[in-house]
């Protein structure tokens, strides 16, 4: 593979950029940013990098920084970064979800659709676990039925809510029955929902599956090694792997868990470590500058958002989300908190999960839309007239990196510039997360700061869950229009027709900002002077990218 | 009394101890605002089903009595319940990090016993002078310095800098563990050779100041001998006070020092588990901590008379 294109991403004005991917074949998509002003001083510049130079050779072994421990690698479990990132490259799923976030068949050879309500797989052939057992159409319908299972506790199980059966139906294949039309079943077996473990090796490790004594048997271009706990997790190659193109390049990869944020970047920038993901902010600029390795910028699905927890508040009136919005200097916020790299956004999607999506869809999802440019004075008049000011608001923030006080600093900050006093809760990391899951840590909260990144190639997993009743509608949100637009959209199977639909939801989530977008930025990554071959997307989530890194 | 008997009563106290302390380790769990089982589902969408038997799983379901009696039954068996976090067995957990806590608190025992021990006796061997006065200052310097700065400190100098010592990881295999546990270990002994060095210093010169000590000087007895024989000998039971005292010190601060150099032991486990709400974890580590520190002052205060004769004749020799 030649170096890769890469493409601008900073540009004045709305507009869509786009650009052929030549090593894979697929157009990545990016939305310049609208809201800078143009006397900003030095933007910082920067490019998405699709894929790195591919390898001169094979390696030994090389090693990453991994932010934080995994909890588990049973793939029921594996639900955030530093989980996933691993995961990634041990188990695979029916479908495969790639760098440039479009899915291709995986474990599944092909698969068929030829009821709304059935989806049926056709399971490779010459495939076998790391123990060199085969993988058979059994193994597919256990670790699928895991989800289902409620002493399992499956942290994907809202993939599978509408699930009524899954059954072998041939030598190979495997039928799923839904209870209606869902379109985007198929589109979560790219993600850890698909993961197919073998069923002895379930059966055998019970409880222990997962853990860093039990570990993983699965199909992936690397096997599980060593689980040190607290300290590492060593994969190794597997000669048996089916598939050529993704047969890892190294014997051994080495994840190291490394907490601190500057303990990562001493590491990356000394060369003691090859590589990580996830890049501190602070660190960017060192890294930037670093003579040890590059510092590169991939593809997200991410939206950086303000989730309203509370519409019973001054917040339940739309106007007073507007100006609160309109009150925030969302550029500043971007320049403090991720140094620059990233663009202030007015929808909670980025462009990257429309795959398949019509033009017209795209023009109406990303242009159609009301901006909300910095603007204090029409800020100020939208709260006056909603007759809240002088009304307190409570922001509750945990110190979980630096750029959470940004955050914290700057809602405060545009709250009070329109005439709204603001309650800053500092919690503990744990207390904030209960913030996701428990309604009652929600009790008396306005306000708290989150990433959402998406997991499937398709925007209307966001918007499900703004749906009235779903468990991540944290402010309760209601709109009987936006359910039925997204209701309907989740029946729609042809990607095109949906995504018009997609668009809607899209329109009126902006227009009634239930969260309030402020920027997306690019997923960040250091690759170390001693290897290459990565390619920088958020799907290093779910595609075993490790296997791809070798000899610089 | 004989010693039979004063160990038997010890030995009372301590089980005494450890049962209060185990009924207090497990009920302050329920003060701590929060459920575990929220944070076992991270914010995911559960099915309701899967909330009650992931409650019924880790017996959480149960009043809080049937709890602790469960809990303590398994403890009294090796049994600490299962992790939270890491789907495991606590001891299995707890097993896995030991080591590298122990080395740390043994590597930085002997540093504290060594450093501590040789400044506070020459600095009592030469009250008033300038050396006296230079480990004064030393130490008191070295006590101003909390650990967490000291590992930055370290790792700036000998890590970065100098590239002496690696910055993070417990290393492989004996020697590599030490060679990882250096620095960590200084980090960790900065501020307990103060309490030891001074400690040490005021009781030889109490020690010094004493009839028995001048007797033995004008008998014409060596300098070294009577130092030996009957200044040091009765200086040693407030340093091994002080010395049951560091073990629990260190076993906590040691939380510090783990996570500045990246180290897996239980002080950083500890703090996670906490914020994780990982309780049966915190449960068992608070336990060991608490077991280690009231064992070895039993231990402590059966020793002290054979070391000090005067201790086991009562208090008021002193």
């Amino acid at each position: 593979m030649s170096p890769s294109p890469v493409m601008p991403a900073r540009s004045t004005g709305r507009r869509v950029a786009s650009l052929v991917a030549a090593g894979l074949g697929a157009a990545l998509v990016l939305t310049g940013c609208s809201g800078a002003e143009p006397e900003k001083a030095q933007p910082a510049e920067w490019e998405l990098t699709a894929q790195t130079d591919a390898p001169s050779g094979d390696l030994d072994s090389f090693t990453w920084a991994n932010y934080a421990e995994p909890y588990s690698l049973d793939y029921a479990y594996a639900f955030d970064y530093a989980d996933n990132m691993v995961l990634a490259n041990v188990c695979e799923s029916l479908m495969r979800l790639n760098p440039d976030w479009t899915l291709s068949p995986g474990l599944a050879e092909s698969f068929a659709h030829p009821t709304p309500e059935t989806w049926v797989y056709e399971i490779r052939s010459g495939v076998t676990f790391h123990d060199g057992t085969p993988l058979t159409a059994a193994d597919v319908v256990a670790s699928m039925s895991r989800h289902l299972d409620p002493a399992v506790g499956s942290s994907w199980y809202s993939n599978y809510q509408n699930v009524a059966s899954i059954e072998q139906t041939g030598d190979m294949q495997v039928t799923v029955t839904m209870t209606g039309p869902d379109s985007q079943f198929n589109l979560g077996m790219g993600g850890s929902a698909g993961v197919i473990e073998s069923a002895a090796t379930l059966a055998e490790k019970g409880a222990d599956y997962g853990n860093s004594t039990g570990g993983v048997n699965c199909t992936g271009p690397f096997s599980f090694g060593e689980w040190q706990s607290g300290e590492s997790i060593t994969l190794e190659r597997y000669d048996g792997y089916w598939d050529p193109e993704l047969t890892a390049r190294s014997a051994e990869v080495k994840f190291i868990f490394m907490n601190d944020a500057n303990a990562r970047t001493n590491a990356l920038k000394s060369g003691e470590v090859d590589g990580g993901w996830m890049i501190p902010a602070d660190a960017v600029p060192q890294l930037l500058d670093s003579d040890q390795g590059d510092m590169l910028f991939g593809l997200n699905t991410a939206v950086n958002n303000l989730i309203i927890s509370d519409l019973e508040g001054p917040l339940g009136d739309v106007r007073v989300r507007q100006a609160l919005l309109m009150a925030l200097d969302r550029q500043g916020i971007v320049d403090a908190a991720v140094k620059g790299y990233g663009n202030t956004t007015d929808v909670l999607t980025t462009e990257s999960v429309w795959d398949g999506a019509s033009d017209a869809a795209i023009a109406s999802a990303f242009g159609d839309i009301e901006e909300y440019p910095y603007d204090l004075e029409a800020a100020k008049k939208l709260v006056e007239e909603a007759g809240v000011a002088g009304e307190e608001l409570t922001y509750v923030t945990a110190p979980i990196s630096s750029d959470f006080n940004v955050y914290a600093q700057a809602t405060a900050a545009a709250a009070e510039a329109i005439g709204l006093k603001v309650n800053i809760e500092t919690v503990t990391p744990n207390a904030y997360t209960a913030l996701f899951s428990d309604p009652t840590a929600r009790e008396g909260v306005d306000l708290f700061y989150t990433s959402w990144y998406l997991s499937s190639p398709d925007p209307l997993e966001m918007y499900s869950v703004l749906r009235t009743g779903e468990f991540s509608n944290y402010g309760e949100w209601s709109n009987p229009e936006f359910d039925a637009v997204v209701n309907e959209a989740l029946t729609i199977e042809d990607p095109a027709a949906r995504s018009e639909k997609t668009a809607e939801a899209q329109q009126i989530a902006n227009e009634e900002l239930p969260w309030l977008p402020m920027f997306e930025a690019p997923v960040t990554l250091f690759m170390g002077e001693r290897i290459t071959g990565v390619a920088p997307s958020i799907a290093f989530l779910y595609y075993p990218w490790a296997a791809t890194i070798g000899a610089r | 009394m004989t010693t039979l008997r004063r160990v038997a009563g010890k030995l009372g106290a301590l089980l005494l101890t450890l049962f209060l302390a185990s009924l207090l380790v497990f009920f302050s769990r329920f003060l701590v605002p929060g459920d575990p089982v929220s944070f076992l589902l991270r914010g995911r969408k559960p099915s309701p089903e899967a909330v009650a038997q992931v409650t019924a799983q880790y017996g959480l379901d149960l009043p809080p009595w049937q709890q602790y009696l469960n809990w303590l039954t398994g403890v009294l068996q090796g049994d600490f319940g299962r992790s939270l976090q890491y789907r495991q067995d606590v001891s299995q957990v707890i097993g896995d990090r030991l080591p590298v806590t122990l080395g740390l608190v043994v590597m930085a025992g002997t540093m504290i016993a060594v450093v501590g021990l040789t400044a506070g006796i020459v600095a009592s061997l030469n009250r008033g002078k300038v050396l006296d006065r230079a480990v004064l200052i030393g130490l008191t310097v070295l006590g101003a310095i909390p650990s967490f700065v000291g590992s930055i400190v370290l790792i700036a100098i000998f890590a970065v800098q100098l590239g002496w010592f690696p910055s993070f990881g417990s290393g492989e295999g004996f020697f590599d563990t030490i060679y990882h546990l250096v620095l960590p270990s200084i980090a960790l002994a900065i501020v307990f050779v103060v309490l030891v060095g001074k400690v040490t210093r005021s009781s030889m010169v109490e020690q010094l100041g004493r009839e028995h000590v001048e007797v033995a000087t004008s008998r014409g007895l060596k300098r070294g001998t009577v130092i030996r024989r009957h200044v040091f000998r009765n200086s040693i039971g407030p340093i091994l006070t002080v010395s049951g005292v560091l073990v629990a010190g260190l076993l906590v601060a040691s939380s510090i020092v783990e996570a500045a150099f990246g180290l897996a032991g239980i002080g950083s486990l500890l703090v996670a588990s906490v914020d994780r709400l990982d309780f049966p974890v915190v449960q068992a580590i608070v336990l060991l901590i608490v077991t280690a520190f009231v064992v070895v002052n039993a231990i402590i205060d059966v020793l002290e008379p054979w070391i000090d004769p005067r201790a086991a004749a009562g208090a008021g020799a002193r």
